[in-house]
């Protein structure tokens, strides 16, 4: 996979497979034979489909760090390195638009989107807060509704009620839906959460909450804002069920994530899977120094040897797989053509992405007309009502 | 006198004040290790230790209750917001706990406390994060609302809100914090809570603006002195409750115009309760009804174009003020 000199996080550039890293990669995939079983059954199609995911994701982002250095736009929120934390999940969800299941993504989960079914352009619009933008410039999180996608609010905490708030519609309509939402571990610290959580649990809700602990929360390491020994736990701790999952590996976020959907989907939910992964850019791309400066070198080597493309990539590659026939095959007996099917699905990504950004750009000049900023604040207004005028 | 920026100004009242009174402590989010989100904090973690400038969680409900708690032991609290649209989070703690306690308990315990952060739109921060939200605090009795529009005030105010007795809102201006101003260097240096500023001096319209909007007038006054030959005298009441109505009434009373402008929402702002005091008290003095300018009447806008639009523009005080003049 190519890789970004100007972009990507030093640890990235000259990546290669690190064989102990690997290994850790296939146990961690191996251990729960629940997990491993979801995982044999992924065909070649979905495993390239997951791959895709991922590359969409990182090109993404790397569009915006173009923009931010070429002033395009002033500041972006990034993903990088925690990937798979998001599009495993997304990839174990009935994604049928309006009548699927339901995600909403933070700021680091805005691979959610793309995987969710809305085109990349349409969330690099969101950025350019064009007309043409899916909230029409009103906000710079964007969510479609006929996507399964929840319009992001920025206050950390308020989307896990909010999620819980869809978990008990679906309840009470009679369907098999679920929702889904990602959980900061400094998120986790906002009692709003705890509300939820307990709100979720109490009334056994359709829920996944994933408390994506990316070991840091804005410009504090997690030992300063949670004493407590991971989140492993949490379920246990508001009486549903819960695990972990190794958030740098997109097997174990999908297969765990598919395991939590059949029981939520039983009525036995919500289900809290903990994840662990790592931030390897900065809270955005605004403070990149001062994010370098919170870990150690070490840290940093070590994380971003588990980089979670890389990791996936090299392990379809070698794995039991012929990709393009869909035929299993001795480890390693498949190197060849796997890696071309690689190729192939990086060589079509770029060029989405890259032909996404060019029509977000060639979009620009058509900024919203600045009556509009008033609109659509409510769905009506009696006529009796006062209203701003002559603004404009 | 020393030219120095409000977030720098900011930066020194918090320096002399937690070095005159060991019982001065920051506590909120960021504030240590990371130097305030904003760098307002920046080198206070090295001057005061870590018990002094407390970094915490992202709990603000929680670490309000705290400050009240702290504030209760008779220590002085200044608790700082991220922003003050995560104060919203925290509503219950500044409007239950911290502006009650004194008068529930019958004057058993006083809450100096000060909650500081900053407010209003800043560089296309969006619906949730932009918001003007002083008018909120200023309805609520038990709490004192400050809002600064220079360093200068910035500094003399935020001293004299961390000795205050009572709970302050110090609300600071996100966009003002690069803008300078000539500070006394003087650890003494005090401003009043209450006491309003003539910014400009004037005698055709009397406008009132406080925090970012205050430059918007100051601007709109020197068009229209330019292009219209319209004297402008620009008032400041830098803080909201109390609020130095004499001040207002008096400059009211000498120009018989007046037009205030806020950046928050119409409904209910801070220009609202002024016209009231206003129109009870000089209704007499007035030539013309007198006119506002506001934030617009929906959330922030992200879109560079729409949130310029949704916030007073210096072009929108100046059509005020020839409305209120009957010219244009
Ligand atoms: C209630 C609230 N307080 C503060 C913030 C400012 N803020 C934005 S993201 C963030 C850190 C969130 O950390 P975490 O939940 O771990 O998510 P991460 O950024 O690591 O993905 C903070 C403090 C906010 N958005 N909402
Ligand atoms: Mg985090």
């Amino acid at each position: 996979m190519r890789r970004y000199h100007a972009f990507d996080p030093p640890e990235y550039v000259d990546w290669s497979p690190d064989p102990e890293t690997m290994l850790e990669f296939s146990r961690a995939i191996e251990r729960d034979p629940e997990r491993a079983r979801r995982i044999a059954d992924l065909t070649a199609q979905r495993r390239l489909e997951i791959y895709a995911g991922l590359l969409r994701f990182r090109l993404h982002d790397i569009a915006l760090k173009r923009w931010v250095r070429q002033g395009v736009i002033s500041k972006a929120w990034l993903g990088t390195g925690e990937e798979a934390t998001t599009i495993g999940p997304v990839h174990a969800l009935e994604r049928g638009g309006p009548n699927g299941d339901v995600v909403g993504p933070m700021i680091r989960n805005a691979g959610a989107c793309h995987e969710m079914g809305m085109p990349v352009a349409d969330m690099l619009r969101g950025y350019l807060a064009t007309e043409d933008s899916p909230n029409r410039g009103r906000d710079l999180h964007v969510g479609g509704r006929r996507y399964g996608i929840v319009t992001p609010i920025s206050m950390v905490g308020a989307l896990a009620a909010v999620i819980a708030g869809y978990g008990l519609g679906f309840r009470k309509l009679g369907t098999k839906r679920l929702a889904l939402t990602w959980v900061g571990d400094g998120a986790t610290k906002a009692g709003e959460v705890h509300e939820a959580f307990n709100l979720a649990a109490t009334q056994r809700l359709p829920v996944i909450f994933i408390i994506q602990n990316n070991q840091v929360a804005l410009g504090t390491r997690l030992e300063e804002h949670h004493a407590a020994d991971g989140f492993a736990e949490l379920g246990r701790l508001y009486g549903a069920t819960g695990a972990p999952f190794d958030g740098n590996n997109v097997l174990d976020a999908y297969a765990a994530t598919h395991w939590a959907a059949e029981i939520c989907r039983a009525g036995e939910g919500p289900v809290f899977l903990a994840a662990e992964t790592f931030r390897m850019s900065g809270h955005a791309t605004h403070d990149e120094k001062e994010a370098r400066e919170l870990f150690s070198e070490e840290e940093f080597a070590s994380w971003g040897r588990r980089d979670p493309i890389g990791c996936y990539g090299a392990w379809l590659v070698n794995g039991r797989l012929n990709l393009e026939t869909g035929a299993q095959c001795e480890p390693g007996a498949a190197t060849g053509v796997n890696s071309a099917a690689l190729e192939e699905v990086e060589a079509r990504v770029t060029e989405e992405v890259e032909s996404a950004a060019a029509e977000a750009l060639a979009g620009r000049a058509r900024m919203p007309r600045p009556e509009s900023a008033v609109e659509g604040v409510y769905g009506t207004w009696p006529e009796s009502g006062r209203q701003e005028k002559d603004r404009f | 006198m020393a030219l120095i920026a409000y977030r720098e100004a900011l930066n020194q009242a918090l320096r002399e004040e937690m070095r005159r009174d060991p019982d001065v402590f920051l506590m909120g989010e960021e504030v240590g290790a990371y130097q305030g989100a904003y760098k307002i904090s920046q080198g206070l973690l090295e001057e005061f230790g870590e018990w002094r400038v407390r970094d915490v969680p992202i709990a603000e409900l929680g670490f309000t209750g705290l400050g009240v708690g702290a504030a209760m032991v008779g220590l002085r609290p200044v608790i700082e917001f991220m922003t003050w649209s995560f104060a919203l989070l925290a509503i219950d703690g500044i409007v239950n706990a911290a502006a009650k306690m004194r008068y529930m308990s019958g004057g058993q315990f006083k809450i100096p406390i000060t909650f500081r952060g900053p407010s209003g739109a800043a560089n296309q921060l969006a619906a949730t994060h932009s918001q003007a939200l002083e008018a909120w605090y200023a309805h609520v009795p038990g709490l004192k609302v400050v809002a600064p529009a220079t360093a200068r005030d910035a500094k003399g105010l935020l001293k004299t809100a961390i000795r205050d007795d009572d709970p302050v809102v110090f609300l600071e201006g996100e966009i003002l914090y690069a803008t300078k101003d000539e500070v006394p260097e003087d650890d003494e240096f005090l401003l009043p809570l209450g006491v309003a500023e003539v910014k400009r001096p004037g005698k055709d319209v009397t406008v009132v603006a406080h925090s970012r909007p205050l430059h918007t007038a100051l601007r709109a006054a020197e068009t229209l002195e330019r292009e219209d030959g319209i004297s402008v005298e620009v008032i400041d009441p830098r803080t909201l409750r109390p609020m130095d109505v004499d001040s207002i009434l008096d400059s009211v009373r000498r120009t018989n115009r007046c037009v205030i402008v806020e950046e928050g929402w119409p409904v209910c702002g801070i220009g609202a309760q002024i016209v009231d005091d206003i129109q009870r008290e000089a209704f007499d003095f007035l030539d013309a009804p007198i006119a506002r300018v506001t934030g617009a009447d929906a959330p922030q806008p992200y879109a560079r174009n729409l949130e310029q639009l949704a916030f007073p523009q210096a072009e929108y005080v100046v059509r005020a003020v020839r409305q209120v003049c009957y010219r244009g």
